[in-house]
């Protein structure tokens, strides 16, 4: 196994080491390791240090991740100095934080999540769900593949690559897709579930969607939609019990 | 575990386990969607349309999270499971009002679980910092396959909380059917209402809101034709 498969590979246990001090540091590290092995024995002094830097501090959305790791190793291998390397990998955090989160988590995410919803209510159940994990894994192990591998030929022109790829592109056109299947699903999913209840049902379901939307807005952020729903059930239940 | 066969609490167990690592750690597949987690658990323990039914309503709760930058949010993979467990043998009518509700205690229980598991992560990293400003890669793999098996344990440990927990409650409490029926419409509105907080948030004012009202439109003509 090559060392970029086996980096490829320990992309997505990026985030295996997450926390509040280096964030996704420590699994950068872990995913450099592969790609820097070569330096090793043509500048044993160099690895040491390229291993240091490739464990401090980042943060980004994992699914591009491989943009930062691919362009600080070939960075360490032109022998670029430390302090450029690091200034790089710091001004990486917050576009590729940025942009993938609106491609994935605000775009391809609810998108696929909207249209099997959509499917398992229209009853396709098992293939709903497989779609929507072979076309999200699909998606993103290719995203994995051209992040490293893009990072890797542009070394410090990264940011350059990243703004005539197809990335802004798409993640213009996702956001709406994701909007639009989201939009889609609630209202066949809410049918899905009230129409064995009839037409009474359906109103106090209204109600509770109307209240929690509305209380979820007025005391945001103590009141999540978690608290509310398990505030309304307990408040259902002293109700149900002082005979109401 | 009453009930549920031993097969199938360690099936849900594993798969619990998974799917908790599958949040956060690796491989971020998706099958910690709650959509993905709850149908495969009702698989598991030979109730698909318990689980799925579960599994949908966890995944409109899912829908308001966006998990950007350090932010905190529950974890509804392994709570999924437990909810199921909770759920399956029974009419999902009756029972995804109280499926929901320890499915949502957990949820909350698992966000909490993870900032525990990253102030560990952290405190490992504390004891390693000599290793690590010396450039050692055996110390950055340890730490690694360290997290890992603590997020594993997490998610072994909050589905193992939320199997327990469906147990002593199918054993202890009994409601009437009113009540049953009108708890499944409290989460049936608290999820849709998560869900449209979600996507309407995440829609702004711009030219999303058009493409989420056009949705709603053509999901309104779907449910209508179904």
């Amino acid at each position: 196994m090559t060392g970029r498969l086996r980096a490829l590979l320990r992309l997505f246990a990026v985030q295996g080491t997450w926390n509040y001090e280096r964030m996704l540091g420590v699994g950068m590290g872990y995913a450099a390791e592969p790609l820097l092995e070569d330096l090793k024995a043509v500048d044993p002094v160099r690895h040491g240090e390229a291993v240091v830097r490739s464990a401090e501090f980042f943060n980004c959305n994992p699914n591009l991740a491989g943009l930062a790791l691919g362009a600080t190793t070939r960075a360490e291998y032109e022998a670029l100095p430390g302090a450029q390397i690091v200034r790089l990998r710091t001004a990486l955090c917050s576009p590729l934080g940025a942009m993938g989160d609106e491609l994935f988590w605000a775009g391809l995410v609810p998108a696929l999540v909207g249209a099997a919803l959509v499917g398992v209510v229209l009853g396709a159940g098992w293939w709903a769900i497989a779609g929507f994990l072979l076309i999200y894994n699909g998606i993103r192990l290719w995203t994995s593949y051209w992040s490293l591998r893009t990072g890797m030929e542009s070394g410090m022109r990264v940011g350059a690559a990243i703004g005539t790829s197809w990335l802004p592109r798409a993640i213009e056109r996702v956001g709406p897709a994701a909007a639009f299947a989201i939009g889609a699903a609630v209202p066949v999913v809410a049918a899905w579930y009230l129409k064995p209840f009839g037409f009474s049902a359906g109103v106090g379901a209204a109600g509770v969607l109307m209240a929690g939307i509305a209380l979820t807005r007025w005391f945001a952020p103590f009141l999540t939609t978690v608290r509310f729903a398990l505030a309304a059930m307990i408040f259902l239940l002293i109700l149900r019990r002082v005979g109401v | 575990m009453s009930e549920l066969p031993v097969q199938a609490v360690l099936l849900l167990l594993l798969w619990g386990t998974v799917v908790g690592l599958d949040l956060v750690s690796v491989p971020q597949a998706m099958i910690s969607r709650p959509l993905v987690a709850g149908t495969v658990a009702g698989w598991l323990v030979g109730d698909v349309e318990a689980g799925l039914r579960i599994g949908v309503v966890f995944e409109l709760f899912a829908l308001d999270v966006l998990p950007v930058g350090a932010v905190r949010y529950p974890d509804y993979g392994p709570a999924t499971v437990g909810a199921v467990a909770l759920g399956a043998g029974f009419p999902w009518e009756l029972s995804l009002g109280l499926s929901s509700a320890l499915g949502l205690v957990m949820a909350l229980l698992g966000g909490w679980s993870l900032q525990i598991v990253r102030r560990w992560n952290a405190r490992a990293i504390q004891r390693r910092a000599a290793a690590l400003a010396a450039g050692e890669s055996s110390a950055i793999r340890r730490l690694q396959y360290g997290a890992l098996l603590r997020d594993a344990v997490r998610g072994l440990i909050l589905t193992l909380g939320g199997i327990v927990a469906a147990s002593v409650i199918k054993d202890n409490v009994r409601l009437d059917r009113q009540t049953a029926v009108a708890l499944t419409l409290v989460a049936i509105g608290s999820a849709l209402a998560a869900a449209v907080n979600g996507a309407v948030r995440s829609s702004g004012r711009k030219a999303r809101l058009k493409w989420l009202l056009a949705g709603a439109g053509a999901g309104i003509l779907l449910a209508v034709l179904a």
